[in-house]
């Protein structure tokens, strides 16, 4: 085989005590798209900005077209032609797209800058809105304005980190059209996602990493799923994931998914056997068009859609911290809330458990009116949920900020728990998180819609909607779209993300 | 009022607008990369001293300015250090810088001149006429029969703006402020940029105690800026964070202060000491008046670290 | 985060506090040394005028340190909130000017009532002081640094109207206030010394926010607030901007008690420049203590040592006092650096990676 364009050997990682990458190793071939897979907290995130010269290597090597090198910096990485795609997004929002696809080509005159955009964007036919501000602009036109910034200063290598999970999926393969058109032209194409059917779809090579390690790496057409997933999760759990990591078989459970025979009428089924619990009418505010949704005592209502359709303030509204400008929301009096940003909404990272524990409970009447806080009935609910949730802190007294995500989620979500709200609204609540962390909570979901609890779970995830909902409604453009159970499916929801809700209203 | 008394007040609205708009202008770039600089008023102070001490060492006014300048940039170089290098809180920093920069010029000027300070007799740095644009009616002296240091403002609004607005250098100077995770992510050197912004900053507001101290007052005292950085700060704001509409804020303060000659001279008596106040008032209520509707830089006063 | 001034640990605030002040004070001696001074000399005047003797002690260190007491208070309330309150020094003038204004005009009333209303209208001047940049921050944005600074001006600016205008003494010659009847004066708290109840009622006040901070709903609101209004919105389901309101009103009438307790226990009489930037000294001597009520207690007498102690220096050793000025700025930059040592240990340590 040829030289590889990039070759990083041995990498390792360390955060603090954390190791998030022990030794990985990727090779990427120019002329391929290489698909680097792995479950959450794999390290390929980490893998990847050691590459684009964000983090620094504490050891291992990288070859550059044989000739070993250091990436020092996000410049060092563009000197050797390396292009990264963030998973976050880093444009200024404050530009317009022409600033900041300028941004990414300094040193040259804004007539030139001019040029090269419009002949890349004649090439790639990623359109965007060249003179509004970024700010202004959809999450799918911030993607292509991102992948376009890049592609401008014609890397050799293009490295893509999570790109598709605010596309729709029309979106998705008009994006993997263009990635195998740039590797035919002779770019690399390095690729992360860790929805196994995309990879698999546009990949000719791909690599696999476990907890800071490759495990895998080889051609597309010599491995199968079920190679691929055992690779990822390890031995053991491998059959019970590639059966699906979501179940929504509750015994006990007043209707689900199964429970709705009449297929169109999607507020059918629970809505009759079980009580209403939640409940807006025409909500309107600032991201939101004429909501109206239903939430039913033991049932898992799913809210599914690309980022940015108006989620965030439906979660907001339906969980009674925000009043919509107009329309009604009857929302229990208290709702739990898992909310997306554990660090900046479900947790004061400088408070040990204790205080955040205190944060939301200190208001329930059990815990007393009076102008003291009763620390030591607050500090022995926040034992009994950290032992009861196995939060791994040594105690009561260790800051939150100092939990991995995994522990911070088991915090917020023991917390919540013992408000003894009848509704939970959870907004992407296993984003970050890693397989075993996923699955606790999917399973705390399942358990809690089981005892009755009405739950809204808000993803962005559409396996993960699809796989734990009992109804499904998309958000697009600030409406909620009923989905049909005929139509529960990746496709069908997909064509709805897409249609904008035109024929629902 | 006569025409005589209305040039007198154009001419002291200018006079007092111009160190105003010199170090404003110079924190409109630095708060543009998403720094704001409470320990102006340091920078100005230490600007006052080092002019005037550049201009007795050196013989002349122009030298001293250049002095002040420095002395202003050494002070900000050790803002930005504590501020941008060790990413502690810019407005903490700002105030120990502040507090540091008066108490520092005070002790050195003692220490020169003695505790009551003997009264300094500096070479002062004289008005400029134009030709030409001088001979205005009404406006021609005000503007244009004033200092060369108010000329440096004049000149350097319009090319503030250029530099922010159409420059390559002013395109990360926007990023930095705005986001400094993406401006990283694309190249540019988020410290470096804001070093430059903060020490550019602070030479301005060098330039703007040098010409106090030698335009102005022709000597040196002690805490003689006077809160002028703070308040360089809100005409900054004032202008929305641009430099052309900066100067006019600028002048709109000078004005507020020079209304007293205006209102004495129209028959009003009132106190000195509310003509003080007068300015600041007023600047509380344009910012209350019409900044509702700007943004600040979506950084300003975040510190920023590279993730290594 | 918005910058590395989290309330610490009592234990790394100590520590932080002597690595900042033995810092400054080796960073402030070859200073002098450099400026043709002998630090040695400065050094022992400075410890004569500040602790020479108990009388020194009390009668000067810990007069001087009451103003910085309730304002250092005031700031330290402000910022655990998330309140950049910079205004501390207008406030205390509004304070002092309303403390004085009450005792002149309601002169034929007795001590228990006269003391307490004069200080119950500083603190609601103070908090009016306050109200401007709160309203201006919670109703339009605007940022409560500049707002608090400007205001501080006018504060200056309207207390050197008073003693030149409304309230000048009866003769008309001197800039300042007809000193207060002897009801209006703050009695002794230690007899035979100069040190007025003022020190108490500052220490009683500290104990109090301690006490509001670790054991009140409130106080914990305030806490919350300060270290991540989104977290307290969401999460906590409190309304951050009537936190805000109320602690930055609160901290407003705290540092306005910081006048009027100036003027009834020691000056008895309003003048021009009656603070020495007390409110901006206060940002040191809150930070210094990490926040913490108990903490500022003792920062604040520090600081009253080091003005003390600044006035004995320049008559003894020759000394600028201006000085004392560099110190203050020395020990707050030294704390910011020793923290941001701090912080950068910690962040190193709960990196997460992958994320």
């Amino acid at each position: 085989m040829s030289v590889p364009l990039v070759r990083l050997r041995g990498i390792e990682r360390w955060f603090g005590r954390v190791r998030a990458l022990a030794g990985a190793s990727l090779e990427l071939h120019a002329g391929e798209v290489h698909g680097v897979i792995g479950s959450n907290g794999a390290g390929k995130s980490t893998l990847l900005n050691v590459l684009g010269g964000l983090l620094a290597p504490d050891g291992g090597t990288i070859e550059i077209a044989g000739a070993p090198t250091a990436i020092g910096s996000p410049r060092d990485a563009w000197s050797h032609g390396i292009g990264l795609v963030h998973q976050h997004f880093t444009l200024v929002p404050a530009l317009t797209v022409r600033e900041n696809l300028a941004l990414g080509l300094r040193g040259r005159s804004f007539q030139e800058i001019d040029q090269i955009v419009d002949v890349t964007i004649e090439q790639t036919g990623l359109w965007v809105p060249l003179d509004a501000p970024v700010r202004s602009i959809g999450v799918g036109d911030r993607q292509r304005t991102e992948i376009l910034k890049t592609l401008l200063r014609d890397p050799k290598l293009l490295v893509l980190d999570e790109p598709t999970a605010v596309l729709t999926p029309e979106e998705v393969d008009g994006l993997f059209t263009l990635l195998r058109t740039l590797a035919r032209e002779g770019k690399a194409v390095a690729l992360v996602a860790h929805k196994l059917d995309e990879v698999l779809a546009v990949s000719d090579r791909l690599t696999v990493l476990r907890t800071g390690e490759t495990v895998l790496s080889a051609q597309r057409s010599d491995v199968s799923v079920r190679g691929l997933v055992a690779a990822m999760v390890g031995d053991g759990v491998a059959d019970e994931i590639a059966v699906g990591v979501y179940r929504k078989d509750r015994p006990g459970s007043s209707g689900g998914a199964h429970g709705n025979p009449k297929g169109d009428e999607t507020t059918a089924g629970v809505a009759d056997a079980a009580p209403l619990v939640g409940r807006v009418v025409d909500v309107h505010d600032d991201a939101l068009v004429d909501v109206t949704l239903e939430v039913h005592a033991g049932e898992v209502l799913g809210v599914a859609g690309v980022e940015g359709n108006g989620q965030h303030e439906l979660a907001l509204v339906l969980s009674g911290r925000r009043a919509p400008i107009a329309g009604q929301a009857h929302v229990p009096e208290e709702v739990a809330f898992i909310p997306q940003d554990r660090q900046r909404e479900g947790l004061v990272v400088d408070f040990d458990l204790t205080e955040n524990v205190a944060l939301a409970l200190s208001r329930l009447d059990r815990f007393g009116t009076g102008a003291l806080m009763p620390w030591e009935d607050l500090e022995k609910e926040a034992e009994r949920i950290r032992t009861r949730f196995d939060v791994a802190a040594p105690s009561t007294e260790t800051l939150a900020g100092a939990l991995s995500g995994g522990n911070q989620q088991r915090v917020i979500i023991g917390r919540e728990l013992a408000l003894g709200a009848p509704m939970l609204v959870a907004e992407n609540p296993t984003r970050g998180l890693d397989v075993a962390a996923a699955a606790y909570v999917h399973g705390e979901l399942t358990r809690l819609a089981s005892e009755g609890l009405a739950i809204v779970l808000i993803s962005t995830d559409l396996d993960e909607v699809l796989g734990l909902a009992d109804r499904v409604v998309v958000m697009t453009r600030g409406r909620a779209v009923d989905v049909p159970e005929s139509e529960r499916s990746r496709e069908g929801v997909g064509a709805l993300m897409l249609s904008g809700g035109a024929e629902a209203t | 009022m006569s025409q005589v008394e209305l040039v007198l007040f154009l001419e002291s609205a200018v006079r007092l607008g111009i160190p105003l708009a010199l170090a404003a202008m110079g924190e409109t770039l630095t708060e543009r990369s998403g720094v704001i600089n409470i320990g102006l008023e340091g920078s100005i102070i230490a600007g006052a001293l080092g002019g005037a001490l550049g201009a007795l060492a050196f013989e002349g006014a122009g030298l001293g300015i250049i002095a002040g300048a420095m002395a202003g940039l050494f002070v900000a170089l050790i803002f930005a250090v504590f501020a941008i290098s060790l990413g502690a809180d810019q407005i903490i920093t700002g105030t120990a810088v502040t507090i540091g920069g008066l108490g520092m010029t005070g002790a050195i000027y003692q220490a020169q001149f003695g505790a009551t300070g003997t009264e300094l007799s500096l070479p002062t740095l004289a008005p400029v006429a134009i030709p030409g644009l001088s001979e205005i009616p009404i406006v021609g002296t005000a503007f244009f029969a004033q200092a060369p240091t108010a000329y440096l403002a004049y000149v350097m609004a319009p090319i503030a703006w250029y530099v922010i607005f159409r420059t390559a250098w002013g395109l990360e100077l926007r990023a930095t402020g705005e986001a400094p995770a993406a401006a990283e992510a694309a190249g540019v050197r988020v410290r470096r940029v804001r070093f430059v912004a903060t020490l550019f900053g602070g030479a301005m507001a060098g330039i703007a105690g040098a010409h106090l101290a030698l335009a102005h007052a022709g000597t040196f005292a002690e805490n003689m800026s006077a809160g002028k950085g703070f308040i360089a700060i809100a005409v900054v704001v004032l202008g929305r964070w641009n430099p052309v509409l900066v100067l006019f804020a600028a002048l709109f303060f000078g004005a507020a202060s020079a209304l007293q000659f205006f209102l004495q001279a129209l028959g009003f008596d009132i106190a000195y000491q509310i003509f003080l106040a007068l300015p600041y008032v007023l600047t509380l209520a344009a910012l209350a008046g019409w900044v509702g509707t700007s943004r600040a830089p979506a950084a300003l006063a975040l510190p920023w670290e590279p993730h290594r | 985060m918005s910058g590395g001034i989290a309330p610490a640990r009592a234990r790394e605030v100590a520590l932080l506090g002597f690595g900042a002040v033995a810092l400054t004070l080796g960073a402030g001696g070859l200073l002098l040394l450099a400026g043709g001074y002998d630090p040695g000399a400065a050094g022992a005047a400075m410890l004569r005028g500040s602790v020479g003797s108990w009388n020194t002690f009390v009668s000067i260190t810990l007069v001087r340190s009451v103003p910085l007491l309730f304002a250092g208070l005031a700031v330290a309330l402000a910022f655990r909130a998330g309140v950049w309150n910079i205004g501390a020094e207008g406030q205390l003038y509004a304070g002092a000017i309303a403390g004085v204004w009450v005792a002149l005009t309601f002169d034929g009333f007795p001590t228990l009532i006269l003391i307490p209303a004069m200080l119950a209208m500083s603190c609601v001047a103070g908090a009016a002081w306050a109200l401007i940049p709160t309203l201006m921050r919670l109703r339009l944005g605007i940022g409560e640094v500049i707002t608090t600074i400007l205001m501080n001006f006018v504060g200056i600016y309207t207390a050197a109207w008073m003693v030149h205008g409304p309230l000048q003494e009866e003769r008309g010659i001197f800039p300042q206030t007809d000193r207060i009847v002897e009801a209006a004066r703050l009695p002794s708290f230690i007899p035979g010394t100069r040190l007025h109840l003022g020190f108490a009622l500052g220490l009683v006040i500290a104990i109090g926010l301690a006490v509001l901070f670790r054991r009140t709903r409130f106080g914990f609101q305030i806490r919350a607030v300060g270290a991540s209004p989104e977290a307290a919105a969401v999460a906590g389901r409190i309304e951050p901007s009537r936190v805000i309101f109320i602690t930055f009103l609160a901290s407003g009438a705290i540092a306005g008690l910081a006048g009027a307790v100036e003027v009834s226990g020691l000056t008895y009489a309003l003048y021009e420049n009656l603070s020495e930037g007390w409110g901006y000294t206060a940002i040191a001597v809150a930070l210094l203590a990490g926040l913490r009520p108990g903490g500022v207690v003792v920062t604040a007498i520090f600081f009253g040592s080091l003005r003390a102690g600044a006035g004995a220096m320049q008559r003894d050793a020759g000394i600028p006092s201006a000085w004392v000025d560099v110190v203050e700025a020395l020990v707050i930059l030294g704390v910011l650096g020793l923290e941001r040592v701090r912080a950068a240990r910690i962040v190193t340590d709960i990196r997460e990676g992958d994320s």
